[in-house]
């Protein structure tokens, strides 16, 4: 017979040997431990729950998101974007074009519309021609509902309204909607609706959005139809020349790419965050299989001696931990998707985090997520027996059925620990792959491991340290500790894993929202603040007065008035884009948080200068001193093709927007662009000045009092924190579940060692130990043992909050953040571990010498 | 059945047996006296092939197990090999007849003819409907029928006994060894005995002493007269 037949058939025969020694040994053996084992398929399967959902909630709001963008921009083969507008000559130049089959002329700007019941809701605005743009765009086609005029699409005061954009004003077919341009209305009434999914969205005739919308002939984009085999680098050569600087070239997959890059280092950042519960899960089942291992060890042996190679005593306990694995994956699984359904009905896409604002995703299963995170559930359960299944390969049957030659702690070198924690701090120190902190992700990780993998040294050398007390107990325990050190080990590696998992999140979120509330503080200087537009993609098309600030101040009990212009600007294909924020700039250094000096060398032409967030410095590299070319559209001297030269004065910290802000003096901007328009108002009061006297005269200068939106800095700071606590709600369970899973191996460790020192306690029952000694004894055990956990799972948690705060946060977010560590709320953390692992050492002591003593000194094993 | 020529063992450079020779025929039971730390136990082990050897063979019916690697070696105790413990080593989870039956599942024997097997052995070793009890509500005496029923359940042609009396009363001691070598011998294996009782080595058909320097023939102390041998022994 051939040979690979015969070690196929070998194979096959091992195998079903192992699922007969899970079937009839291993059952009752779980049976017997059904809280133990429980405990572990249960971690595995809240961390592959976690994971799943988290993926399957980011992935359902991203590709509704993208659909909604996509239903929005149509397919066309090309796309001409003017910055702010382009004449409607382009689109006839463009139409006559031989290499264009059909060209589609639209408006589109961001604004906000008050519906029947005044409600204020921002929404996007479309002027396209209703008989055309389906060729491109079908779900923009206009549906004029039943009883309203079949022309309403070509009617100067009409507006079709998408399912987002009714379900939020509550609005009838009929019914008048005021749109908002500037702090001026018009009004429009609902003729019928669009298909178009995402947020809300008003469609109307190009030639009513130009007449009433302005400015007329204007357009803000041309989407293209390319003739059979042209392209869109001949219809640019074509055009050579025929339209503004500022206009830019798009295909669709540059608006696909942006609305990735919007939200995926938080997308990121949160799935790693919920594999720490996998890992964490992993962990555990390595406590439960360690410590079911360390008691069946002779139960091995006695197989080893009766014909069970050792290969095969390994594939065994892998077996069962796979099995812990499936039946932890499959629970997980479901758990996940149910989880998902209900967060994606409860909460938003983003689980609050504000990245898809009014999108309502469903949820969408696909088999290769599902199965991904079921094989990492299993995979896990798998890492977590790996070293269990190593000593149970490793022992020698005769030596272990007589209780000597326990198994050795651990199969790692002693150098493997010093090793992963010099690679965590070389990998920390690499920049990110791809806009993502992949090498910090995998510092973290060697952190953890070789924290962990440090442990039996640590208790070696605690042990060393303790030399030989005279009190009998005391000695009894070191001793044993001494040659038993895998249960030792299994509770400190415990205590030390969830502890620095725990400290990490706590001190990254301290130190998250000390920075942002001391920011908030520095970006919010004034007393009052009055806005028309929250989102700066709606600032072009709501904006305040020409002369607000001016008049503002003349009012009684104003000191000071400050109005800023927010713009924003398309920089790079395939980026999101970045806010430009004109506001009075005379002293940066005291009007903005700055990090770094002042840029004070003199710049050839002495351009204008601004101020970027550190974004900038990270997607652009708009260092202080670099010439950098806003794609302004520009109306007196120093622009140029394509925008305007800037030099980068400071850089500012900005945890407002991620992908990059430009501050430019507002004179300057002013001056460059002729746009008057701005959109916020800070307002300096004198003491005792009446805020609400205040707010009604500021409404009358508006214009139209539901357009403006006042807000004081504590209540911005308030709603700025209550957004971050829930974006960050998750952490708060991911501790738990730590410190949880930590409390457990401190348990399930020292109520197997009890249970394997239950002759012992017989003995010293015999000899006159009273049980409550016993108990205070275990407990007493518990205490140092949690106690050196602690320290180590503090270090070791502060060292990987430092990668979180100083290396994975800017590289993700793109803005730094000191580190911020909370010693009380530390210490409150430690002193609750250390306290719940003394009661659960204690009770599970108590549990096992309950067991009466003759009994214990008779036992077989 | 079984040959074992030269056999040396040290422990940490300290010599703890040489120069041992052994053979045992088909049903001949040989007992193996000696004072604790004499190696008798380390001698058993290296015969079942779980102690390695400094120098030496072991042959067991053409098998060389000193050339055998682990598992194969492990292969070849499940069917050859019958082991007796001092202490009883069953399994606490598993009931009296799935302890017996472990040699059978790793031996994959899982059929109802292997459950007949079973029970039949149970009833030799006196523990007749017993099977469905679990080890916790059995005595010491039950106990370690239990493990001779595990061990001569496959029906191996080598049986090995650690000091299989040490645990219990001179009575019950007396009544476990004549039931496992009688049972070998109805079974016809060969037998290894090791203890330190000389009431429980004069049973055997041939009795060895071991020393440092090999076996030698064992004589009967001279305080105490030797022990009648039981009728049909």
């Amino acid at each position: 017979m051939p040979r690979g037949r015969v070690s196929l058939r070998a194979h096959r025969a091992a195998w079903a040997l192992v699922l007969r020694l899970l079937a009839a040994v291993s059952l009752p053996e779980w049976r017997a431990h059904v809280w133990r084992q429980s405990a572990a398929w249960v971690a595995v399967a809240l961390g592959v729950a976690m994971g799943l959902s988290v993926h399957l909630i980011n992935g359902a709001a991203l590709s509704e998101f993208s659909a909604a963008v996509r239903a929005t921009n149509g397919q066309p083969d090309a796309s001409l974007r003017c910055e702010p507008a382009c004449a409607d000559a382009v689109f006839a130049a463009l139409a006559q074009l031989p290499q264009v089959r059909s060209a589609h002329p639209v408006v589109a700007f961001s604004s906000y519309v008050l519906g029947p019941d005044g409600q204020r809701v921002p929404v996007q605005v479309l002027g396209i021609d209703g008989l055309t743009m389906a060729a491109v765009a079908p779900a923009l086609l206009p549906r004029a509902d039943a009883g309203q005029d079949r022309l309403a699409l070509l009617a100067a005061h009409t507006v079709f309204a998408n399912p987002a954009a009714l379900a939020q004003l509550g609005a009838q077919p009929g019914d008048t909607l005021r749109l908002q341009q500037g702090v001026a209305t018009t009004d429009w009434v609902l003729a019928g609706s669009v298909a178009a999914g995402g947020g809300p969205l008003l469609v109307v005739d190009i030639a009513a959005a130009q007449q009433r919308l302005g400015p007329a002939g204007q357009l803000t984009r041309v989407d293209l139809r390319l003739a059979p085999g042209a392209t869109q680098a001949q219809v640019q050569a074509a055009l050579q020349g025929q339209w503004p600087a500022s206009a830019r070239w798009h295909v669709p997959e540059d608006e696909a790419q942006a609305t990735t890059a919007l939200s995926r280092a938080y997308r990121v950042n949160l799935t790693v965050l919920a594999l720490v519960a996998l890992f964490v899960g992993a962990f555990l089942v390595f406590s439960v299989m360690a410590l079911s291992v360390a008691q069946r060890m002779p139960q091995f042996a006695l197989l080893g001696v009766l014909g069970l190679p050792a290969a095969e005593r390994r594939r065994w306990v892998l077996a069962e931990s796979a099995l812990t694995g499936v039946l932890g994956a499959s629970v997980g699984v479901a758990l996940g998707v149910g989880l998902a359904a209900l967060a994606l009905r409860w909460l938003s896409g983003d689980l609050g985090a504000g990245y898809f604002a009014g999108v309502a995703p469903r949820l969408q299963l696909s088999a290769p997520s599902l199965l991904g995170f079921w094989a990492l559930g299993v995979l896990a359960a798998l890492a977590g027996g790996w070293l269990p299944s190593r000593q149970v390969q490793s022992l020698s049957p005769a030596q272990a059925l007589k209780g000597l030659g326990g198994a050795p702690v651990s199969a790692l070198p002693k150098a493997v620990s010093p090793a992963l924690l010099v690679l965590g701090v070389v990998l920390a120190q690499l920049p990110a792959v791809g806009g993502l902190p992949v090498a910090a992700y995998a510092a973290v990780g060697c952190l953890l491991l070789g924290g962990i993998a440090g442990v039996p040294s640590v208790v070696a050398g605690l042990l060393w340290l303790a030399g030989r007390p005279r009190w009998a107990p005391l000695l009894l325990a070191l001793q044993r500790a001494r040659h038993e050190r895998a249960a030792a080990t299994v509770a400190v590696a415990g205590v030390v894993a969830s502890l620095s998992l725990a400290v990490a999140l706590t001190v990254m979120v301290s130190s998250f929202r000390e920075g942002v509330t001391a920011w908030l503080g520095q970006v919010l200087p004034a007393d009052l603040y009055a806005r028309t537009a929250t989102r700066s993609v709606a600032s072009d098309g709501a904006y305040l007065p020409p002369g607000m600030a001016e008049r503002a101040a003349q009012l009684p009990g104003v000191l000071r008035a400050e109005a800023s212009r927010l713009r924003s600007l398309n920089w790079a294909k395939g980026q999101p884009p970045v806010t430009l924020i004109a506001r009075p700039l005379t002293d940066p250094a005291r009007q903005l948080p700055l990090v770094g000096p002042l840029w004070t060398d003199p710049v050839p032409g002495n351009p204008p200068t601004v101020c970027v967030s550190e974004a900038m410095v990270d997607l652009y590299q708009a260092r202080p001193g670099t010439v950098l070319r806003l794609p302004l559209a520009t109306v007196g001297a120093g622009g140029g093709p394509g925008g305007v030269d800037v030099v980068v004065r400071c850089v500012w910290r900005d945890y407002a927007r991620q992908f990059g802000t430009v501050v430019v003096d507002a004179a300057t901007y002013q001056a460059l662009t002729g746009d008057h328009r701005t959109n916020d108002l800070a307002l300096w009061l004198a003491p005792g000045a009446q805020v609400g006297a205040l707010q009604t005269a500021l409404r009358t200068l508006a214009g139209d009092a539901a357009l403006v939106e006042f807000a004081v800095p504590a209540e911005i700071r308030a709603t700025t924190l209550r957004i971050f606590d829930r974006s960050f709600a998750v952490t708060h369970y991911l501790q738990a579940l730590a410190i949880g899973i930590g409390l457990f191996g401190v348990a399930a460790s020292f109520s197997a060692q009890v249970l394997a020192r239950r002759r012992e306690f017989g003995l010293l029952a015999h000899l006159g130990f009273e049980r409550s000694q016993v108990w205070a004894m275990v407990a007493a055990e518990g205490a140092a043992w949690t106690a050196a956990g602690t320290v180590l799972g503090v270090a070791l948690g502060l060292a990987v909050a430092a990668v979180l705060v100083l290396v994975v946060n800017p590289q993700s977010f793109h803005w730094s953040m000191a580190l911020v560590v909370p010693w009380g709320r530390l210490a409150v953390l430690c002193a609750a571990v250390l306290l719940a692992a003394s009661v659960a050492a204690a009770v599970s002591a108590r549990a096992a010498v309950s067991v009466q003593a003759v009994r214990a000194v008779k036992e077989d094993w | 059945m079984l040959h074992a020529h030269q056999l040396s063992k040290s422990f940490a450079a300290a010599p703890l047996f040489a120069g041992v020779d052994l053979a045992v025929a088909a049903g001949e039971v040989v007992a193996v006296l000696g004072e604790s730390g004499m190696g008798k136990s380390t001698l058993l082990n290296a015969l079942a092939g779980l102690e390695p050897l400094e120098g030496g063979r072991v042959v067991v019916g053409g098998t060389d197990v000193t050339a055998l690697g682990e598992a194969a070696c492990a292969r070849w105790r499940r069917t050859q090999l019958g082991f007796v413990f001092q202490a009883f080593h069953v399994l606490p989870h598993l009931s009296v007849a799935q302890n017996v039956a472990l040699p059978l599942l790793l031996a994959h024997r899982t059929g109802a003819a292997d459950a007949e097997r079973v029970a039949a052995v149970l009833a030799q070793v006196g523990l007749h409907g017993m099977g469905e009890r679990l080890p916790r509500t059995l005595s010491g005496g039950q106990l370690q029928r239990v493990a001779i029923a595990r061990a001569l359940v496959h029906t191996p042609p080598l049986v090995l006994a650690d000091e299989p009396t040490g645990n219990l009363d001179p009575t019950t001691g007396a009544a476990i060894i004549e039931l496992l070598l009688g049972q070998a011998r109805a079974h016809g294996a060969a037998v290894v005995l090791v203890t330190h009782s000389w009431a429980a080595a004069s049973r055997a058909d041939r009795t060895l002493r071991l020393t440092p320097t090999g076996l030698e023939p064992a004589r009967p102390p001279a305080a105490q007269p030797p022990a009648p041998c039981p009728a049909g022994a």
